[in-house]
């Protein structure tokens, strides 16, 4: 099959997923939930950052997995940009700390950038941009989050830590070359953290229906008149995963059959990574994938907005895959910790230093 | 009554409550063949506009949105019957000749805020300084009660809960519910606890809607589009409060104002009567129809499938729970039972609704009659 009638692609991937794990029923009976919410949202458990973890540790370990893969000269990537809500310094880039870290060339773009969920993935998209336009010849884009819930909060239920990296660069050196990209962005108050506020509000049934379901479904509906394809083009549709549930309704409603959307999901074992939930679920089917095979990828922000890309996989991908750690092992490394652990890893335990 | 028209009850974050009474309006004026200019009285319904909208009598600003002038306006906040007094109200002023031609809208949103905030306002339908600071929520009550019907009557969960399978089977034939699927017994053990037994299964949804009705004497029913339906009566009675009652599973301010109402106008109701009646959770439904005196006690559940007329809208189960606006939609929806415009056709005389405050503290029943 040839590509050439594409402009770039993704070099190379990488994903990182903490290994501390905590059942979502410990959580839900400490709070005095009924226990079966977790079955109605379909979260088992979720992943939690360590004490020395963070946004900039797990977007660095990602980041280079991606590098790993591709094959790639750090001094040659020309932008790197990381898509997160939980920054460890308020001001002062993470995408700097990772660059740095990784040697990546100091002549570049590099920045931060905040939309909830989808900043990760509008990363990737102004990788594409760059990388189209002849500015950079790589661009790295990340989607990494601790992300932050009120404890107690239905959202503490999924609310978890992971990060995933892609390294957008020329179409003719591409695992998968970019096809089609929409976005759609509107404001739409569903979910929102306030300055000096600890931990994010949200609007309940609001993320739902008028949020993800209404721009995940506007974005793809887009993509689909746009480039004339159907549902029935893709072999694997992937959705932003708040829980389990979200992405296989979406799908449903968007004519995907369950099969093609159930290899992507992650979060009913990891939780929602935030900017790196799609992101994450596209880097798993990118390792099982065959040259020749379409995937939908359709990440959502907040605030609110969604992304709608098709990728056509090529025959790269075959040999890159084992190069660094896939979301299947880093799904199976795993450790159970309970709520008192997780309270002092995610710093939910306030005490007197000194 | 000459006209009615109401809103689909959703979560409408798009409208607010001003749009959604513009639409149910401009429906009832329609339906009515009055215009706005024929109105002489609003009278507005809403149980929650100062808490939720920050909006105290917000029927000035109704009528500058409809683009009344030479009317009275005025706003009725009863709690959960806050319809049933505005239309007792404006039945009143028209049989004392005060009134000619009276809009009475309804309405209520309750999806503007997160849930534990709209769970705070609703809990004031019950008495604060017992129950509110006490932390004891309307589901809680339901909870009891049904526990102790349950027990009683050697009722099982699953039993109840039919009640809630016959209001999803009514919604989904009734464009303007809410909730317009069906669901099953089986769906019990997975539906989600509110307070243990009472399930999202057995409760009302947290709803947006807006109703309007023409209430009007006999000059304006010969300009209506659809025969009119007559407000025979309006009666109602207040119970102890429930930690004074003897039996609790027994609704006897609905018993009471039944027998008033009954034996004034000379009526009984039977299984065949159009009901419309509060199942705010499905065991208050059950409870209702037996103050009703129309199944006896504990036998409520027998009675079910043989009453066709029974909350064809659903109920507040499935159509919904727009609190300031479901007793509106209740006679909506008899209307359009008795004069053929529903789902089913329906040749009785006589038609009811019933609504009440919590678990029968206090309860309205308005007698409606087809127009001779």
């Amino acid at each position: 099959m040839k590509y050439s009638g594409f402009k770039s692609g993704i070099i190379g991937w990488g994903a990182y997923i903490p290994v501390y794990r905590i059942k979502a029923k410990d959580i839900a009976r400490l709070w005095g939930f009924d226990e079966r919410i977790t079955d109605s949202l379909w979260i088992e458990e979720k992943a939690v950052a360590g004490v020395d973890e963070d946004t900039v540790t797990m977007g660095w370990y990602a980041a280079r997995s991606a590098l790993v893969r591709a094959g790639v000269d750090p001094r040659d990537v020309g932008a790197v940009f990381v898509g997160t809500e939980s920054k460890p310094y308020a001001v002062k880039p993470s995408s700097t700390i990772i660059a740095d870290a990784l040697g990546i060339s100091t002549r570049k773009l590099s920045t931060d950038l905040e939309f909830a969920c989808r900043a990760g993935s509008e990363g990737v998209r102004i990788a594409v941009s760059l990388v189209e336009s002849g500015t950079v010849r790589y661009g790295l884009a990340i989607g990494s989050d601790t992300a932050q819930a009120n404890p107690g909060d239905v959202l503490e239920l999924t609310a978890s830590s992971g990060a995933a990296a892609y390294l957008v660069g020329p179409a003719d050196e591409s695992v998968a070359v970019f096809e089609a990209l929409v976005t759609y962005v509107t404001d739409t108050p569903d979910f929102w953290r306030r300055e000096g506020s600890r931990y994010p509000a949200h609007g309940e049934g609001f993320t739902g229906e008028p949020a993800y379901f209404h721009h995940i479904v506007t974005a793809v509906t887009m993509l689909m008149s746009e480039s004339g394809l159907k549902p029935s083009d893709f072999d694997y549709a992937v959705f932003h995963q708040p829980n389990g549930k979200f992405p296989l309704q979406v799908g449903r409603m968007l004519g995907f059959p369950k099969e093609k959307v159930l290899p992507g999901i992650v979060t009913p074992w990891i939780g929602n990574t935030y900017n790196a939930s799609a992101l994450l679920g596209l880097a798993k089917i990118l390792e099982n994938s065959k040259p020749g095979q379409r995937i939908l990828v359709a990440p959502f922000g907040s605030g609110a907005g969604a992304d709608a890309v098709s990728v056509l996989v090529t025959d790269k991908v075959l040999d890159r895959v084992g190069r660094a750690p896939t979301v299947e092992e880093l799904l199976s490394r795993k450790k159970y910790i309970s709520y008192a652990e997780y309270a002092k890893f995610r710093s939910l335990i306030h005490r007197n230093l000194g | 009554m000459v006209g009615s028209g109401v809103t689909k009850v959703d979560r409408h974050y798009d409208k607010n409550y001003l749009t959604l009474i513009d639409e149910a309006v401009s429906k009832a004026l329609a339906d009515s063949g009055l215009d706005a200019s024929d109105v002489e009285y609003l009278v507005v319904s809403t149980a929650f506009s100062e808490t939720i909208l920050d909006q105290a009598d917000p029927s000035t600003y109704i009528a500058q949105n409809l683009g009344l002038k030479n009317v009275k306006t005025l706003t009725i906040s009863s709690g959960e019957v806050s319809g049933a007094v505005a239309l007792d109200y404006a039945y009143s002023l028209v049989k004392a000749g005060r009134a000619h031609r009276i809009l009475v809208v309804g309405f209520e949103k309750m999806s503007e805020y997160p849930s534990w905030v709209i769970n705070k306002v609703y809990a004031k339908i019950l008495e604060y300084e017992v129950e509110g600071i006490k932390n004891v929520t309307p589901p809680d009550y339901a909870a009891l009660i049904m526990s102790e019907y349950m027990r009683k009557y050697r009722v099982s969960r699953e039993d109840i809960v039919r009640w809630s399978v016959k209001m999803h089977e009514n919604a989904v034939r009734t464009p303007h519910a809410q909730l317009q699927f069906t669901i099953s017994v089986d769906s019990l053990g997975r539906a989600l606890r509110i307070s243990e037994p009472v399930t999202m299964l057995d409760s009302h949804p947290v709803s947006d809607g807006a109703a309007a009705l023409l209430v009007a004497d006999e000059s304006a029913t010969k300009k209506t589009n659809r025969e009119p339906v007559e407000v025979v009566d309006v009666e109602s009675s207040v119970n102890l409060p429930i930690y004074l009652r003897d039996d609790i599973t027994y609704f006897s301010a609905t018993a009471s104002a039944y027998k008033k109402l009954s034996s004034k106008n000379e009526i009984k109701l039977s299984k065949t009567t159009a009901l419309n009646v509060y199942d705010t959770y499905d065991i208050y439904g059950l409870l209702t129809i037996e103050a009703l005196e129309i199944c006896g006690r504990g036998e409520a559940l027998k009675c079910l499938s043989e009453m066709p007329y029974l909350n064809v809208g659903g109920g507040l189960k499935a159509r919904g729970h727009p609190v300031g606006a479901t007793p509106i939609y209740q006679i909506h929806e008899l209307r359009e039972l008795m004069s053929g415009a529903s789902w089913v056709r329906y040749d009785g005389d006589i038609s009811l609704a019933h609504s009440m405050s919590g678990p029968d503290n206090n309860a309205w029943l308005i007698l409606l009659r087809r127009w001779v």
